[in-house]
């Protein structure tokens, strides 16, 4: 028999090894997996997909900035362009890199394919927000365009994903998006959410953690160069103006909707309420949940007690007492009913 | 030809395609939101209640009781104890009833008969020693607890008290991205954990039931109960003085079933964390009213839905599963038998891992039901150590009515007190039986969920023991 200690440090080495193969992200095999995953075709449609955003934004399309959002170097990344070039995907025009219409029709294709995925995600999946994006940006490589039109199908044809981007259709049309964005909005101006940019990541999850979110009503309260501060359906929010620009609004034109600062999570035991309606962020099963409980528009509900941890709240609602979490509270918009005193 | 003024279904196509533009994104969620409410509104106008609620709301009372911060869980703590005590002090008697008649007088009569009409000795072994006598263990060790403990929670669900439980944890298990209704099917776990498993049908949110359902083999399940007591009172309790013996192994017992609580609570959020990150989740949990429970329609039905069910399939496990056992002790190959061999080639492993040979195999025979582990092992042990005098011969499981007599038994097979205390933590944390492996696919419909809700707690387990066992070697070294 082996003595303990020796068979102690062999249980750690084994850990150890165990741990550094499959730990995730870090871990050898989810590196080697993610090396394997950089094939030529996969550089290739993020180089497109690369070009077509320059384009769409105006901006010029280099070997530099190909080196920039591929992450890799510049020999690949003009080598890339060769092959590209080769393969009349992309030419040269003046010196300046362009698309030709093979090359528009896979860009459109893998913008779709993302796009679509995300929506799926947000929809259908219980991935938080901020995986979306990544966990696309591996999929759209994936996914022909048969699969592509029966998940659209299968979503019921979204025509945005979920940051407000617009999805292209199977045709190949892409509408651009309207809208300014919100740094360039007045003072006191309601305006409402439509576009949230996911790209950098790290600027997208502050957003994501900030709990702004697509259709969100907006009014800015003071800017200035250091800071920007506004209300998003009834919450104040102060960001810095680099993250403010990555968000883009319309002006409204209906009456503000919800009055701010109502949430049901605020109502205490005893206290009765009308429902106003659903914050955007409440989407997919979660939202048909709440929907199939009857909580709707003008419902009437009422907080009766709270767990003895303070969490969760039971409910009345429609003659029925229904419990919800704090953070499932926190996405229904009231209006406060006055006691009638009996 | 496309005439002048005549709109072509083209044409309708395009002008949908444009203003799906206009109308944005949502358009889905605002119709549905729409019909809902407008089904509402007519329900409201149409539907006439009765009266006003009473001044002295009975339920509302209730609520605030069981629900509050102060009395919420001392009351819980209260009837879940008196149900389990009820339920182990009450199933002793008729599971030794009924014991001592399928075992010690059935099981004669049976053995006599298949000698008298001449019945070859393979074949009555096989049927008889084999197959009937692991049903029967199975029969008298499982039937009257569950007949017990389904009726008396199936009274707390019918009375209404089961969800405020779920509403009252629900906190809880949120840290661990689990449901408050996983409560109810852990509690039934303690009971049976294929029953445990289809409780989890009460969570509708896909990922929390998921976590329901390969977690709940860590509640401790009525026929493990028997062996953990069994262990602890005769190698645990025999360390302290006589008069503390008893409260002594009770305690050891309860800490391994707070301990399977524990790893309920760091599964399932290793599981909500990793594997199950992208399952749908979503919440909520009715609170309906209180209502008089139906005491006979409630034990006529869960005595049906339950513990028939359960016991059915159990049944059906335990006669192969008695068959092999036989086979296995009475089939030579090169003058040992097959179960020898085994024994043999697993007791390296077994002693490394601070248990030996013989706990390994009966864990294997037994995985159809736990409740034959000690009877088997206590049958392997008197063949390998070649004791005389006690037990009944190869493949013929018993037990002993005196602890003592099994604690020889056990001492003459090599056990140690590390056998003992890594054979209760293998117990609580090994694989499912196959019932409720079978459940757990019949539920989820998936090889994959099956798959990790069977090994993922056997490699736990297995890794549990080898580390205590390392530990309590290095330690007994440096003492």
């Amino acid at each position: 028999m082996l003595d303990p200690l020796t068979s102690l440090l062999v249980a750690a080495l084994l850990v150890t090894l165990g741990l550094s193969l499959f730990w995730p992200e870090r871990g050898l095999l989810s590196r080697w997996q993610r090396a394997r995953r950089v094939t030529d075709r996969v550089l290739t449609e993020d180089a497109l997909k690369h070009i077509h955003n320059c384009e769409m934004t105006g901006d010029r399309p280099t070997i530099q900035s190909i080196t920039g959002a591929l992450q890799i170097n510049p020999t690949k990344a003009s080598e890339l362009v060769n092959k590209m070039d080769a393969g009349n995907l992309v030419q040269f025009e003046k010196g300046t890199l362009h698309l030709t219409p093979t090359g528009r029709e896979s860009a459109l294709h893998i913008l779709r394919a993302h796009r679509i995925w995300e929506r799926y995600l947000a929809d259908e999946t219980g991935f938080a927000e901020s995986e979306w994006h990544l966990q696309a940006d591996y999929f759209e490589h994936y996914l022909s365009p048969a699969e592509v039109d029966a998940l659209s199908d299968q979503l019921g044809h979204p025509t945005h994903d979920p940051h407000g981007d617009p999805i292209p259709t199977a045709e190949g049309e892409l509408v651009d998006h309207q809208g300014t964005h919100l740094t360039a909005v007045d003072i006191d101006v309601p305006v409402r959410i439509v576009h949230i940019e996911d790209e950098p990541p790290a600027i997208y999850a502050q957003l994501v953690a900030e709990g702004l979110h697509i259709g969100m009503q907006v009014r800015v309260i003071e800017k200035s160069h250091q800071r920007f501060r506004f209300w998003a359906d009834g919450d104040e929010h102060i960001l810095a103006p680099i993250l403010a620009n990555n968000i883009t609004v319309v002006p409204m034109l209906e009456e503000p909707e919800i009055s701010p600062g109502m949430r049901l999570s605020s109502l205490k035991p005893g206290q009765k309420a009308k429902v106003l309606g659903y914050s955007p962020a409440c989407r997919g099963a979660e939202r048909r949940r709440l929907m199939d409980l009857g909580l709707l528009q003008g419902t009437v509900i009422k907080a009766e007690y709270t767990s003895p941890r303070g969490d969760p709240t039971a409910y009345r609602i429609r003659e029925a007492v229904i419990a919800l979490r704090e953070e499932q509270a926190n996405h229904i918009y009231i209006i406060r009913l006055e006691e009638n005193v009996a | 030809m496309k005439k002048r003024g005549e709109t072509t279904a083209e044409d309708i196509l395009q002008t949908a395609k444009a203003l799906r533009w206009e109308i944005g994104g949502n358009i889905h969620e605002k119709l549905v939101e729409a019909i809902y409410t407008d089904a509402a509104r007519i329900a409201d106008r149409t539907v006439t209640r009765e009266g006003v609620r009473p001044r002295f709301d009975l339920d509302h009372s209730i609520d605030h009781l069981v629900t509050s911060r102060i009395w919420g869980f001392p009351i819980l703590l209260l009837l879940f104890t008196l149900v389990f005590w009820i339920t182990i002090s009450g199933a002793n008697v008729p599971s030794r009833i009924i014991a001592s008649f399928l075992i010690d007088t059935i099981y004669p009569v049976l053995s006599d008969g298949a000698a008298n009409i001449g019945l070859p000795w393979w074949l009555s072994g096989l049927l008889i020693d084999g197959m009937y006598l692991a049903t029967a263990w199975v029969f008298s060790v499982m039937l009257p607890p569950m007949a017990i403990f389904f009726p008396l929670f199936t009274l707390l669900e019918d009375f209404g008290y089961l969800p405020r439980v779920a509403f009252n944890l629900d906190n809880i298990f949120k840290k661990c991205g689990a449901h408050g209704k996983q409560a109810l099917s852990m509690m039934m776990g303690f009971g049976c954990n294929a029953a445990g498993v289809i409780a989890t049908r009460i969570i509708d949110s896909p990922r929390e039931r998921l976590i329901a359902i390969i977690t709940n083999n860590f509640a401790l399940c009525n026929g493990r109960w028997p062996t953990q007591i069994l262990i602890a009172t005769i190698f645990i309790g025999t360390l302290v003085p006589t008069h503390l013996a008893g409260l002594i192994s009770a305690l050891s017992v309860v800490s391994i079933a707070l301990l399977g609580v524990l790893l309920t609570f760091i599964v399932s959020w290793f599981l909500s964390k990793t594997w199950l990150k992208g399952e749908v989740s979503t919440f909520s949990l009715e609170l309906p009213p209180y209502r008089p429970p139906r005491i006979l329609q409630t034990i006529y039905t869960s005595i049906i839905d339950r513990t028939i069910f359960v016991l059915w399939r159990a049944v059906i496990f335990a006669l192969p599963a008695g068959a092999v056992i036989w086979l296995s002790t009475n089939i030579h190959v090169g003058g040992l038998s097959i179960a020898q061999h085994l024994i043999n080639f697993l007791d390296p492993i077994g002693l490394l891992l601070g248990l030996n040979g013989v706990i390994l195999l009966a864990y294997i025979v037994a995985i159809p039901a736990n409740e034959i582990v000690i009877p088997t092992v206590l049958m392997l042990t008197v063949m390998v150590a070649g004791l005389q005098g006690v037990g009944a011969g190869a493949g013929v499981m018993f037990e002993l009515e005196s602890a003592i007599g099994t604690l020889d038994i056990l001492n003459a097979g090599g056990w140690t007190l590390l056998t003992a205390v890594n054979l209760m933590l293998f117990s609580l944390i090994h694989n499912p039986c196959s019932t409720t492996i079978y459940t757990i696919y019949k539920e989820t419909g998936s090889w994959k969920w099956t798959i990790v809700a069977t090994l993922l707690p056997l490699g736990l387990g297995f890794t549990t023991i080898y580390l205590v066992a390392q530990i309590w070697r290095a330690v007994a070294f440096v003492l």
